[in-house]
């Protein structure tokens, strides 16, 4: 499974909050595990896939020096199981924004009910440290679609 | 805010007791004041308090009573 947990963006408005979605299959090997007979998405795939998506959001602003990264889960929730092949749905609000740091209110929701929700910490990484042709390929998708909402920077 | 309940909310953004901590509690004594309890103190300053920080002006607080200045300094310690 490659640990890219968000599958397309719905709606970006950068830096302020995101909504995207996540399906995983039923024949993913996680769930042989996850658990034998009762197969459900775990719930620290459920908290990394709303961090990818507010991380999404805090990096397409295109303003930063840097790549957001996950610094803390400040708080998690989980409410309901997410079963395979269900959409999920990730809503994230960045609900603080500064050069150095930022946080982001975050749930999840399967057929529009809520199944978890998270308060995460975001820190920043230099982009140096990535690979030098690196591209998101979860926003660049969108920005092909909506080509007025890439940053300048990142053109 | 007095200075007995600024003392507990340093200690719980560092995550430690707060008869752990005194004015003079030095960083380099507190596990978690690590970079990420610097942007954490930052965040925290920032939302419960409205103090925004540069990393220059974080740099110069070395001390839970320099934090407790910095909150006299913007108003919050009575």
């Amino acid at each position: 499974m490659r640990f890219i947990l968000v599958d397309k963006i719905y709606e970006l408005d950068p830096g302020r909050q995101i909504i995207a979605s996540k399906t995983l299959p039923a024949d993913e090997e996680l769930f042989r595990d996850h658990f034998p007979g009762f197969p459900v998405v775990p719930g620290v795939l459920l908290t990394e896939m709303m961090a990818q998506a507010a991380g999404r959001c805090l990096d397409a602003d295109g303003t930063r020096l840097g790549r957001a990264m996950l610094g803390k889960i400040n708080r998690a929730s989980f409410r309901d199981w997410v079963k395979p092949d269900q959409e999920i749905v990730l809503h994230a609000k960045i609900t603080q924004n500064r050069p150095t740091y930022a946080t982001a209110d975050c749930f999840a929701e399967v057929a529009g009910r809520k199944v978890c929700s998270a308060e995460l910490f975001f820190v920043f990484a230099p982009h140096e440290q990535f690979a030098a042709d690196y591209q998101d390929e979860i926003l660049t998708a969108y920005w092909n679609v909506h080509p007025d909402m890439q940053p300048k920077r990142a053109r | 805010m007095t200075q007995s309940d600024a003392i507990e909310w340093v200690a719980k953004v560092f995550e430690v007791s707060p008869d752990q901590l005194t004015q003079d509690t030095h960083r380099d004594n507190v596990p978690a004041w690590d970079s990420l309890g610097v942007l954490t103190l930052m965040a925290s300053l920032d939302g419960d308090f409205g103090i925004v920080l540069t990393d220059d002006d974080v740099q110069g607080i070395k001390t839970v009573g320099d934090i407790l200045d910095l909150m006299r300094k913007n108003g919050k310690l009575t």
